[in-house]
């Protein structure tokens, strides 16, 4: 709860330091209370606190997520450096907004209730809402912001019809009290649970509803789609098992059938479509969007390696993301395009910028020895200890689609010839953050027990 | 208090599902079929709204205050929501001189 | 169950004096119209604006102030309902629920704050 106050506190302060043009103190500011924060989480590890009536409690799962979203946030911070000045001269509003979108994730992670689960979403929602569309003059992000605003507002609306049958069938909002009272009025229930699920499906971007996904990522600045598909994500996925772990553990055969045919058509969808793409940042959104089909097997197969797996995922996926986010902003800073093109050449003319590229993209498609492939060895770990082997080949079959869109982009960069051989200039904090994703990458590919048994 | 609490419980519980569900899905529709931005956000408005009456009918029929405060947040939410989007909406007729949605497709290759 | 017994009968006066209300507008509207003189001119069929000359169209589009100061009014409005609640029961919760709720109101007067100085409200 402390974590929670601070950040929204920082927020505040941040804010009113841009409003005092104390431009040079945003970002120390933001990272202090961001550490801040983490550290409030780590004193109460193990302690299950439970605030406000049971509204959220923060246990272990919740604080390491937690940890998770504010990590990836100062990481993406600190990749900011003048990239919000060159858009706009509002720089203190883009990290109050951010915070306050980190507070509303981890307000997702921690729910009880689902007042919280609702506001957590939508506090996380409406900010990014905003963040989409931060280039004001620019068609694409304008039509980012709008596509985003509908599709997620609309999901809201079912979210919250999905909560009120529940409520009705239960009589609480509380998780623990549902899941006692799930066979009271089964249809009620029934019917709320789906409602439910299309919702959280819809916010975590899944097949058949991930249609807005690839736009908003590639009409949104590239920093802020990254926050998307690493702290939005991450937080959705938690939130999402959260309410299927503890609510609706009782009533699992309905919706096994529905999640099985998404994750199929998520997987199917997200990386098909993605080895087609010549836009960088819209192959990212669209493998995005098939992170989420593995990670979803994880939730359609609940069971006790759950939430590590998801966990583990997250945070290769997440560390990984945004090494690769950040290469793309440095060469769209100086190509001027996110194409596959701009990227031709780069090994030579930047190898460090090439070689953290190439590490992160391993790390997304599971090769071994990165963060990666253990994040998809724990997921189908899940899968075959609920016998599911067909889903599995499935899964190994679209990881190696994977490979085949990631390497186009690797193999753009150290074997074809670039037209410029300028080199590019990274500041200091930019280096720091690539260099310590790429380390901890390949720390966790070769040591994984650091976090595999933290659940 | 309690006297619009029975009135409430005077119509059957099924009615007012069965109302909010029409309602709710007079949205969904509205949001499916509609081009203009603002109508679609306001048949959005309309599913957050047979949301709310909903709840409400069956906080009066379990006697749980829980479901009306939830309205609150709703509706304040619901509030900051229209801030924002409003917001956006003006942003993109300013640039298009256009709310319809079919003309933001630039991001399709 | 009170709701209900009211609506047949009590009602009745209400109705009556309705329909006598919109009788008499009707009524009076049909017979001037029927008796009084016409004489259209130009002049006489222009709106009525304290004889100013009438300029333009009145649905000409509104600034984009008055969208901004309705926005930020809907914000702060809104806010209120959780206030009701907190005064019905002010008692109740005490010295701790009107600490939380002044917490609550600084983090809106912050924003209002904000505002003020980022010159959103500046009409000129």
């Amino acid at each position: 709860m402390s974590s929670i106050i601070i950040i929204a506190i920082t927020a505040i302060v941040v804010l009113y330091l841009g409003l005092y043009k104390v431009k040079s103190a945003l970002l120390p500011v933001s990272v202090l209370g961001l550490l801040g924060a983490a550290a409030s989480l780590v004193c109460v590890w193990d302690k299950n606190i439970s605030y406000f009536n049971d509204m959220l409690v923060f246990n272990n799962y919740a604080i390491a997520f937690s940890i998770l979203l504010i990590a990836t946030t100062i990481l993406i911070f600190l990749l900011s450096g003048n990239y919000f000045e060159k858009i706009s001269s509002n720089v203190a509003e883009y990290y109050t907004i951010l915070l306050f979108a980190l507070s509303g994730g981890v307000v997702m992670v921690s729910f009880q209730n689902m007042s919280m689960l609702f506001i957590g979403i939508e506090i996380l929602s409406v900010s990014m809402y905003i963040m989409a569309g931060i280039k004001k003059t620019d068609s694409a992000s304008n039509e980012a912001a709008l596509k985003y605003f509908l599709m997620g507002s609309f999901a809201t609306g079912i979210l919250l019809f999905g909560i009120a049958l529940i409520y009705g069938a239960t009589g609480s909002f509380n998780l623990v009290q549902i899941a006692g009272k799930a066979s009271e009025q089964p249809l009620l229930f029934y019917a709320g649970v789906i409602f439910m699920l299309i919702a959280m499906t819809f916010k975590v971007g899944v097949a058949p509803f991930h249609f807005w996904t690839p736009d908003v990522y590639q009409g949104a600045p590239t920093l802020v789609s990254s926050f998307m598909s690493t702290v939005v994500k991450t937080a959705g996925f938690a939130a999402f098992l959260r309410l299927f772990g503890s609510a609706f553990t009782s009533v699992p055969a309905i919706w096994t059938v529905t999640l099985v045919v998404m994750v199929v058509l998520t997987l199917l969808i997200g990386n098909i479509t993605a080895a087609f793409q010549q836009n960088v940042k819209r192959m990212l959104a669209y493998s995005s969007i098939s992170h989420a089909g593995y990670m979803l097997i994880a939730i359609l197969l609940l069971g006790q390696a759950s939430p590590n797996a998801i966990l583990i995922y997250s945070v290769a996926y997440s560390i990984a993301s945004v090494a690769s986010f950040g290469v793309m902003v440095a060469v769209k800073e100086q190509k001027g395009s996110d194409d596959l093109s701009a990227f031709n050449g780069l090994g030579r003319t930047n190898p460090v910028l090439a070689f953290v590229m190439t590490v992160a993209l391993c790390s997304l498609g599971g090769i071994p020895l990165t963060a990666g492939f253990f994040g998809k060895f724990y997921i189908f770990g899940v899968a075959i200890a609920a016998n599911y082997t067909w889903l599995i080949a499935i899964a190994v079959l679209m990881a190696a689609v994977g490979i085949y869109y990631y390497f186009k982009v690797i193999i753009a960069m150290y074997l074809r010839e670039s037209e410029n051989s300028e080199s590019i200039q990274l500041s200091l904090a930019y280096k720091f953050v690539l260099i310590f994703c790429i380390m901890i990458t390949i720390l966790l590919g070769i040591a994984p027990a650091l976090i595999t048994n933290i659940l | 208090m309690e006297n619009i609490t029975n009135a409430i419980t005077l119509v059957p519980l099924n009615h007012y599902i069965l109302l909010s569900s029409i309602i709710f899905f007079i949205g969904i529709i509205g949001v499916l079929t509609r081009r203009n931005a603002i109508i679609v956000f306001m048949s959005i408005e309309l599913m957050l709204n047979a949301v709310n009456l909903l709840l409400t009918a069956f906080s009066a029929y379990r006697g749980d205050a829980a479901g009306q405060v939830f309205v609150f947040f709703i509706m304040a939410v619901a509030a900051a929501e229209v801030a924002v989007g409003l917001a956006i909406i003006v942003m993109i007729y300013r640039n298009n001189n256009s709310i319809d949605i079919d003309l933001l497709n630039k991001l399709k290759n | 169950m009170l709701l209900l017994e009211q609506l047949p009968v009590n009602y009745a006066p209400v109705a009556f004096q309705f329909f006598v209300a919109v009788g008499f507008v009707v009524v009076t509207m049909l017979a001037t119209h029927l008796i009084g003189p016409k004489r259209k001119t130009s002049d006489k069929l222009t709106p009525f604006e304290s004889g100013v000359e009438v300029q333009g169209n009145a649905r000409h589009p509104m600034s984009v102030k008055y969208f901004l100061v309705a926005i930020l009014f809907v914000l702060f409005d809104v806010e209120v309902i959780f206030m009701y609640p907190w005064a019905v029961n002010f008692r109740e919760l005490g010295i701790l629920g009107m600490l939380e709720m002044f917490t609550f109101m600084i983090f809106l007067l912050l924003g209002f704050i904000y505002i003020i100085k980022k010159g959103a409200l500046n009409w000129e």
